[in-house]
């Protein structure tokens, strides 16, 4: 019980915080919108056409989620760790019963609260583009939940390895980029060399673009890839976890 | 009286740079112990082991009786050096937060009372004064009630009204009965609060010690300072010791009842000066020259008493 009130005070602070860092609310809003906007209104996906946007605008809903679950809790846990270190708060924490997993654990609620949010929107402006194609599906919800606490995690690991903010957004992007296209997102696996195929695998992306297609567009059960994704949400979690400095 | 702390011979290194080496201090339930030093002295790292975040390499820490990692986080408070907590929350906000992390909080507004921050409650820390954030600092260190409190260079970057505030803060936190552990690089902070003092040098213990004891044995007699174009063979009318310095002469131990007598003297001879400056004694003075022995000698002097212990 009093980990969990730790946990919610830990979140409520930090949620505060989210919501009163103006810039911070606009870009985690608006950066999958202009995403939405350049790759579904300027390129606009043309099923007829034998290039990269050749499928229908369904067929890339894991794409667009995927940019949302990957680089918001990425840069946003790897920022906040920055801040904390520059700020002397983990040493302070390290004094207080709060463990470092609890501290990830309340920040990764805080960024699941608003990548479904950001999802929310997301989807609502791609079911207008799409004229209602798009099918909504509950189980939307772990993948994108577990695809949270995984990066949510690896935001951790970077914001411990990295030693300024600014040093965690382009850590972020060095993963976050290569991640995004090498994932069976926009890109897929026939596009690719055929020695590089096997490393998409090992992408926890991966699991999170097919699960997500499979409910929104191929209608074929997801459960394989929920469990995969499941997996990487533990582990990642807990070197995460690990990863939060003391001071 | 209890003992709050007891550290014995800890060393920690990092890499080819010492933190500190073979340092042993004592500080009692109720005292308020000050840790005194330049930037770099390696208060900081001494101050993160004592509160368990960093392991010494050597010796040997208890606090309150056992390791500093398995103490119950309620009994001690930590304001860490240049900490700065979630800008964009306000004082009443802050302290809720880190209520919230233990299981048996001050009530908050008790603690705004305690620091003052009763009125400034709902503004937004980034926008506080620099006396106010530390007071909204200290008031985070505190709601946890703690027995034990670290404050390490709690003053530093504030305006001279808000480390006075503060001060009186510390003062009264400790006539309550808190054991205050307080880190600073200002001397005259040490002597005005402290019950004890203990003088680290790059990392080495100089002395320890109550700052009055300690002025009295290192810090010499008081003296008069005499800002004049003049040397000291000039001055032959004087019934007193001389001493050259920078901007004129120093005339050592002397008490407020010579001052008279010597002026007279002074103006018997036709002697012209700018300024008359008598000073007693600081810890700053204990300081430099302790700090000086030791950089000569390679050796800190004898200690007081046993371990450096007031009586």
């Amino acid at each position: 019980m009093t980990r969990t009130r730790r946990v919610a005070a830990e979140a409520s602070a930090a949620w505060r915080t989210f919501l009163r860092r103006r810039t911070a609310v606009f870009f985690t809003f608006g950066f999958p919108l202009i995403l939405v906007g350049i790759f579904g209104v300027v390129v606009q996906a043309n099923p007829t056409s034998s290039g990269l946007f050749s499928h229908p605008t369904s067929f890339y809903v894991p794409g667009y989620l995927a940019v949302i679950v990957l680089f918001t809790p990425l840069t946003r846990i790897g920022s906040s760790i920055a801040r904390h270190r520059e700020g002397n708060r983990f040493q302070k924490l390290s004094t207080t019963p709060a463990s470092r997993g609890e501290w990830l654990a309340a920040h990764t609620l805080v960024n699941i609260g608003i990548i479904l949010l950001a999802s929310a929107v997301v989807l609502g402006v791609l079911e207008l583009l799409a004229g209602g194609a798009i099918r909504l599906s509950l189980s939307l919800l772990p993948f994108i939940i577990l695809a949270v606490v995984v990066f949510c995690g690896l935001g951790a690991i970077l914001g411990r390895i990295t030693d300024s903010q600014d040093g965690v957004v382009a850590a972020s992007n060095a993963v976050a980029l290569p991640l995004v296209f090498l994932s069976e997102t926009f890109v897929m696996p026939e596009r690719l060399p055929a020695w590089f195929r096997p490393a998409i695998n090992l992408s926890p992306l991966t699991y999170f673009a097919r699960g997500v297609r499979k409910a929104t567009y191929l209608d074929q059960p997801v459960w394989p890839d929920l469990l995969v994704l499941t997996m990487f949400a533990v582990l990642v979690f807990a070197a995460g976890a690990s990863a939060v400095p003391q001071e | 009286m209890a003992t709050a702390i007891r550290a014995e011979g800890i060393s920690k290194c990092y890499e080819d740079t010492v933190a500190f080496d073979d340092v042993s201090i004592e500080v009692d339930s109720g005292e308020v112990f000050s840790l005194v030093g330049p930037n770099g002295a390696g208060k900081t790292t001494l101050v993160r082991a004592l509160t368990g975040t960093t392991a010494p390499d050597s010796g040997t820490i208890s606090v309150f009786g056992k390791s500093p990692t398995n103490v119950e986080s309620g009994r001690i408070g930590l304001l860490p050096q240049s900490f700065t907590p979630p800008e964009r929350l306000t004082a009443r906000e802050l302290l809720g937060y880190y209520r919230g992390l233990y299981d048996d909080p001050r009530d908050v507004d008790d603690v705004l009372a305690d620091v003052g921050m009763h009125s400034a409650d709902e503004t937004w820390y980034t926008n506080l004064s620099g006396g106010q954030q530390r007071r909204v600092c200290v008031a985070i260190a505190l709601i946890n009630d703690p027995e034990l409190l670290f404050l390490d260079e709690p003053t530093t970057g504030i305006d001279p009204a808000g480390r006075q505030s503060l001060w009186s803060l510390i003062d009264n936190l400790a006539a309550a009965g808190t054991t205050v552990f307080l880190t600073t690089h200002y001397m005259e902070e040490a002597q005005a609060l402290a019950d004890r003092v203990a003088l680290l040098d790059a990392g080495t213990l100089v002395e320890v010690g109550p700052p009055t004891a300690l002025i009295e044995s290192y810090g010499g007699g008081t003296h008069l300072l005499v800002e004049t174009e003049l040397s000291p063979e000039q001055l032959t009318g004087l019934d007193v010791a001389v001493e050259p310095t920078d901007d004129g002469v120093r005339i050592p131990d002397v008490a407020t009842a010579d001052i008279g007598r010597i002026v007279q003297q002074l103006d018997a001879q036709g002697v012209t000066y700018d300024t008359l400056t008598w000073t007693e004694p600081s810890l700053e003075d204990v300081y430099l020259r302790l700090t000086d022995t030791v950089n000569r000698n390679g050796t800190p002097k004898e200690p007081l008493a046993t371990g450096g212990r007031s009586e």
